[in-house]
């Protein structure tokens, strides 16, 4: 017989028949819900620092914070990281635990409603909402750092990414 | 808490105009990096982070712009279409900053070992050029000395051949001459004093023993004459013959220097030819340096080759490149007619041939010349 010593045709042959023969809602995908965006985003915020946190350590594990380019950079990574841990304080106080709600009184007033916490966390909300304060010095200090080692480069100075000062050992 | 919205809202605009424009300077700076050291991954990956986080600025900011221009303008309701879209997007660049930035590590370790990898292969290649060119050195020093000994061979060859055919044709002669020198001394004795006849045989007899000299000379050359040796201070010997020289030449403005090597032992050799030998090499060095210049003697001894090195040293016109192969030849002399027989070389090299030793010469025209002896220290058993 042709089919003798292929049991797993048979087998799959069987459930592609029982599949288009017997429909039935399987649920094969996960459905995205509402809350999903927002955690996705706070963790995006979570491994942002994290990753932030981690060139700031090799950058001084590295000792090349000594030196003003890179030294600059690594300001920059802890502006970066203070901007984004203000920004999850904002999406958790408003979106996420919903102690805060923000209505527009007008185009240029606002009401801040804290349902715990007071005023102090009203004003706290507020002040994280003007994270362009932590993000613009942290790109500032970017552009500076890099704009230190290209002069650096230029005036024929080692290059503070050369490999030379660390022992490959 | 009622509050106004100015703060946020300007902070907000300015902000994100900000993060826009320094986004963009930075990834202007990277770039510039990169392209100067395009092997140094850091900065590729600096590079990369300015670029993503560019990304992220300028879609949060323009996020927020628009957010803020769309409440002004009251639409505020198509906000809410645009949001998760804008969200979305900043979340996403956000992670890819983020995970770029993690690369930093790698990057940082991936350059190291090209670099350590690097720098070794440039020091294995200057290494290795080191020992081409060492070889390379090496070979044509080699070689040099190797066409200076063929050379040297070929002339002491040829010199060999001269000085057999001297020998043959001076004991040929020195016979003949020897009948003619005595038979002129008979027929002297029966001439009367100051007649024409005596002084014509007196003229014979002179050249007979101008002849005579001339044939001895060849057969010191031929080193057909045995050296009586004694045993004598090669020092010793030199004073001799600067004093002899300054007596019969006119060393007035020479400047004649002696440098002595203590170490130098006594010698058992004929000092009478090994002064006939200093006598001529340091006559031939007045000649060179004319009325004013300076002669350098100086000796030396090398204990492991058990030899003494005895050099004439002159600041002179020296020898010219085509007459070095000549200068030990049998009357070949570069001074004028009735100056020089040609034979005070060729004796000189002879007598030292036949002390076991040799005779070398430098010379380069218009600066002097070296004429260094290179003698066997014998003493009286083993000479």
């Amino acid at each position: 017989m042709a089919l003798r010593g292929k049991p797993l045709f048979i087998v799959l042959a069987g459930a592609l028949f029982l599949l288009l023969a017997v429909p039935h809602p399987v649920m094969a995908t996960q459905p995205h819900g509402d809350p999903e965006g927002i955690v996705v985003h706070q963790l995006s915020h979570v491994f942002f620092v994290f990753s932030m946190a981690i060139l700031i350590y090799w950058l001084h594990n590295r000792k090349l914070s000594v030196q003003p380019g890179w030294r600059e950079i690594r300001y920059a990574a802890f502006f970066l990281i203070l901007w984004s841990t203000g920004a999850f304080i904002a999406h958790l106080l408003d979106e996420q635990l919903g102690w805060i709600s923000v209505s527009r009184m007008d185009t240029w007033t606002m009401h801040v409603e804290p349902s715990r916490g007071g005023v102090a966390l009203a004003w706290l909300y507020y002040i994280v909402k003007l994270d362009h304060l932590l993000c613009v010095p942290a790109l500032f200090f970017l552009y500076r750092g890099l704009g230190r080692l290209s002069s650096q480069k230029d005036s024929g100075g080692e290059p503070d990414a050369d490999a030379k000062r660390e022992d490959p050992a | 808490m009622t509050i106004t919205w100015i703060p946020i809202i300007t902070v907000d605009v300015l902000g994100a105009i900000l993060m826009i424009i320094f986004s963009v300077l930075a990834i202007r700076y990277a770039w510039r990096l990169n392209r100067r050291d395009p092997d140094n991954l850091v900065w590729t990956f600096l590079l990369w982070v300015c670029v993503c986080l560019a990304g992220f600025a300028i879609s949060r900011s323009a996020g927020h712009i628009l957010k803020q221009m769309l409440f002004v303008a009251g639409h505020g309701a198509v906000w809410a279409h645009i949001r998760p879209v804008s969200g979305s997007l900043n979340t996403l660049l956000l992670i890819i900053v983020a995970a770029v930035t993690l690369f930093f590590n790698g990057a940082w370790h991936i350059y190291q070992e090209i670099f350590s990898e690097r720098k070794m292969l440039q020091e294995t290649q200057s290494e290795l050029m080191e020992l081409n060119r060492t070889l390379e050195n090496r070979v044509q020093e080699r070689t040099e000395a190797l066409l200076k000994h063929e050379k040297q061979m070929a002339q002491t060859d040829r010199l060999a051949s001269i000085g057999q055919l001297s020998s043959g044709i001076a004991h040929e002669i020195n016979n003949p001459l020897g009948v003619i020198q005595g038979y002129t001394q008979l027929l002297l004795r029966g001439e009367k004093p100051d007649s024409q006849k005596q002084q014509d045989l007196q003229v014979i007899l002179k050249h007979a023993r101008n002849c005579k000299a001339i044939v001895e000379d060849l057969l010191h050359f031929a080193r057909r004459s045995a050296p009586e040796k004694s045993e004598i201070n090669i020092h010793e010997v030199i004073d001799d013959v600067l004093v002899f020289i300054r007596h019969r030449a006119k060393t007035e403005k020479i400047h004649i220097e002696t440098r002595y090597d203590e170490k130098v032992i006594p010698m058992y050799m004929d000092e009478k030819k090994i002064k006939q030998v200093l006598v001529n090499l340091v006559m031939n060095a007045r000649h060179a340096v004319g009325d004013n210049g300076s002669i350098t003697i100086s000796t030396g001894y090398d204990d492991q080759e058990r030899q003494v090195m005895v050099s004439v040293a002159d600041d002179g016109y020296g020898i010219d490149v085509k007459d070095l192969d000549r200068i030990f030849d049998p009357f070949f002399t570069t001074k004028p007619t009735g100056e020089g027989t040609g034979l005070g070389l060729a004796v000189s090299y002879g007598i030292i041939k036949n002390h076991g030793g040799e005779i070398r010469v430098s010379s380069e025209p218009g600066k002097g010349s070296v004429f260094t002896l290179i003698l066997p220290v014998n003493t009286a058993g083993n000479s």
